[in-house]
């Protein structure tokens, strides 16, 4: 095999403009390849940080009630669910459900909430608001509140509240000044705005009211339970799996961030075929340039090559050095090319800049796959070349020796 | 491949040498060419033999059928019917990887175009078929290449592109490589037909000393009577067909080419 890989690399460096050509055609296939990959996961990652950034990786919440059969008179069967109306719907053991969820070492972080609708007012303002009761510690552990404070601090005690920053527009508040908040249990708190954040998300800014998590129990009649429990996880892909396990751990309803947001899961995966095609259509054409270039070559060689079969050389040999050729071509080209998409991924995540200083493309260059984008484009060169070299091994000796 | 020669040539009207050894015996090859309904026929039945050491020209006129024989006693070509055997083997039954084997190990090739591999040197294109088949070393064949391209007077163009060598220089370089793996027969399809007067000259001299000392057989095909003259016999082909073979009775030293 020695000797082939010098032929191979001699008829290389023989025309070195042609295998300059090649390589570098090779090269920007593997540019495009690992450019497109590391673009469509950097937007991938981007989209889902966005969204799951913000929100739990997955909910524990309290068990719908099932349908109930109610015998009627006679024989008429009546299918109901029955709602205390009384009583709202809460996890009541959720110190033990807490605990279960906590020991996963998947869980980074398991939140629990209580959460109910409300009215705030100030002056004649009246605003529907939710109210989200959280330990004071853990409001930053779901959507970083505490990184997204415009204005006032993230501190939250008993009187105090934090709202977004559409909600304070509407009620036109500033930090420190107070107001009323009313419960849909019919108890009510004076509070003081104590921060105003600004997280991006529409239902966020305008809608959460945080509040400490004792103050909102008293508010919303939960005395013993919870609403929620919002778990974050280290590896957001694992929701979906760790969901069924808490689901049938704890009994609860347990729903992971995936089933929420069906159609960005869609969004990502429309995304990925297309990138896919681009991927797909950069490999047929580094097929296509090696190939066509090696039968070119070929067919130049003929008289070479058929010397070399009067010598007795054999048609593998021939066969092995047009094959390597391509496996050259392909490692060296795909060696490039992926290198220059890696400087050009951190060149355009880097510098390639919106003006409030976020990347203009999300290229992640760390998701660029290069690795496998080298192993496809030299595997695909070698594919390539098997045509050219059963051509190059097939030709007729005499034939070639009598042109 | 072990298929004893059945002494196909035993009716051959030409005198065998009983003292010599035959290396190469051809009994009624054919060779057809087929091209639609066309049939031509190239090689009429050919019959001859040559034993080790001899140094024979075949001479003939141009489309005499002499490079279409030349092609098949090289193994390039298969006949159309007839046999020939090299060295106790039946040439016209092996496999063509058999065949691929056996022309590596025992047959050179010189031919008129010198066709030397151009992006190799003089040593490396000699070293090539030995290399290449795996049958030496680098270091070894690399040593024999050297002792080789010095006996043909090129020890001083050893790592010359092949592309920077004189015509005749290629030739004897060409020469080199095809005693390279040490072959019974070399077969030279009109070696000097692409050379002026001294290279000429000089590669019938090299090629006859080469003859006289290692005792390899030479089978040249020109249309030159002047070479012809220097070898030990002569077949002459016309028209797919032997029409004479004569033994040179004083192989003339000189060489004069036409």
């Amino acid at each position: 095999m020695r000797y082939e890989v010098k032929v191979a690399l001699r008829y290389l460096l023989s025309s070195k403009t042609q295998s300059a050509l090649l390589i570098g055609g090779v090269a920007i296939g593997v540019l495009v390849f690992c450019f497109m990959t590391a673009l469509i996961n950097g937007l991938a990652t981007f989209q889902i940080e966005q969204t799951v950034g913000s929100i739990p990786h997955i909910t524990i919440e309290p068990r719908e009630q099932e349908p109930r059969v109610l015998r009627g008179d006679g024989a008429t069967i009546l299918p109901a669910i029955l709602r205390a109306n009384t009583q709202r719907e809460q996890i009541r053991s959720w110190q033990t459900t807490l605990d279960t969820v906590t020991a996963d070492p998947l869980v980074r972080v398991a939140v629990p909430i209580v959460a109910g609708n409300g009215l705030v007012t100030r002056g004649q303002a009246v605003q529907p608001v939710s109210i989200t009761g959280v330990k004071p510690e853990q409001l930053s552990e779901i959507a970083s509140i505490g990184d997204n404070i415009i204005s006032g601090s993230a501190d939250l005690d008993l009187d105090g509240v934090i709202i977004g920053s559409r909600l304070a527009r509407n009620l036109s508040i500033q930090v420190g000044q107070p107001l009323v908040i009313r419960s849909d249990r019919g108890r009510e708190r004076n509070v003081r705005v104590r921060g105003i954040f600004s997280i991006g998300i529409e239902t966020l800014d305008e809608r959460v009211v945080y509040m400490n998590f004792k103050s909102a129990k008293a508010l919303l009649d939960l005395d013993n339970g919870v609403s929620r429990i919002d778990v974050k996880l280290y590896d957001l892909n694992s929701a979906g799996d760790l969901s069924t396990q808490f689901r049938t751990a704890t009994g609860l309803k347990s729903t992971s961030w995936t089933e929420k947001n069906r159609r960005l899961f869609d969004a990502i995966q429309g995304q990925g075929s297309t990138g896919g095609l681009i991927k797909f259509f950069s490999i047929v054409t580094i097929v296509i340039g090696v190939a066509s270039a090696l039968l070119l070559t070929s067919v130049r060689r003929k008289p070479e090559i058929g010397i070399m079969r009067s010598m007795g050389v054999t048609k593998s040999f021939i066969t092995r050095v047009f094959v390597l050729q391509g496996v050259l071509v392909g490692l060296l080209g795909a060696l490039a090319g992926a290198g220059m998409a890696y400087a050009f991924c951190s060149i355009v995540a880097e510098f390639i800049l919106r003006p409030n200083g976020r990347p203009v493309f999300p290229v992640d260059p760390a998701q660029g796959a290069y690795l496998f984008g080298i192993m496809l484009a030299t595997g695909a060169s070698a594919l390539a070349a098997i045509l050219p070299a059963r051509a190059a091994a097939g030709i007729d000796p005499v034939e070639a020796i009598s042109q | 491949m072990n298929i004893a020669v059945q002494n196909p040539v035993q009716d051959h009207p030409e005198t065998r040498p009983e003292t010599r050894e035959p290396l190469l015996v051809v009994s009624n090859l054919k060779k057809d060419y087929v091209n639609g309904d066309v049939v031509a026929q190239v090689l009429k039945g050919i019959n001859f033999e040559i034993y080790k050491g001899e140094f024979v020209a075949m001479l003939g006129p141009s489309g005499s059928g002499k490079s279409t024989l030349l092609s098949i006693l090289g193994t390039l070509l298969r006949p159309t019917s007839g046999h020939f055997f090299m060295l106790d083997h039946d040439l016209t039954t092996a496999s063509e990887d058999e065949l691929t084997q056996f022309r590596n190990r025992n047959i050179g090739f010189v031919f008129q175009y010198h066709h030397l591999l151009p992006d190799f040197s003089a040593l490396e294109n000699v070293m090539f078929p030995a290399v290449a088949a795996g049958l030496m070393s680098s270091n070894e064949a690399e040593a024999r290449a050297a002792e080789l391209l010095t006996r043909v007077g090129l020890g001083h163009r050893l790592n010359y592109k092949a592309t920077k060598l004189s015509g005749g220089q290629k030739q004897r370089v060409a020469v080199a490589r095809a005693l390279m793996n040490n072959p019974a027969m070399v077969l030279a399809d009109e070696p000097t037909g692409n050379l002026d007067r001294e290279s000429t000259a000089q590669v019938m001299e090299l090629l006859r000393e080469i003859n006289q000392e290692s005792g390899t057989t030479f089978l040249l095909s020109t249309h030159d009577p002047n070479i012809a003259a220097r070898c030990g016999r002569k077949i002459t082909v016309v028209d797919g067909k032997i029409a004479s073979i004569e033994t040179v009775a004083a192989p003339s030293k000189e060489t004069v080419a036409a």
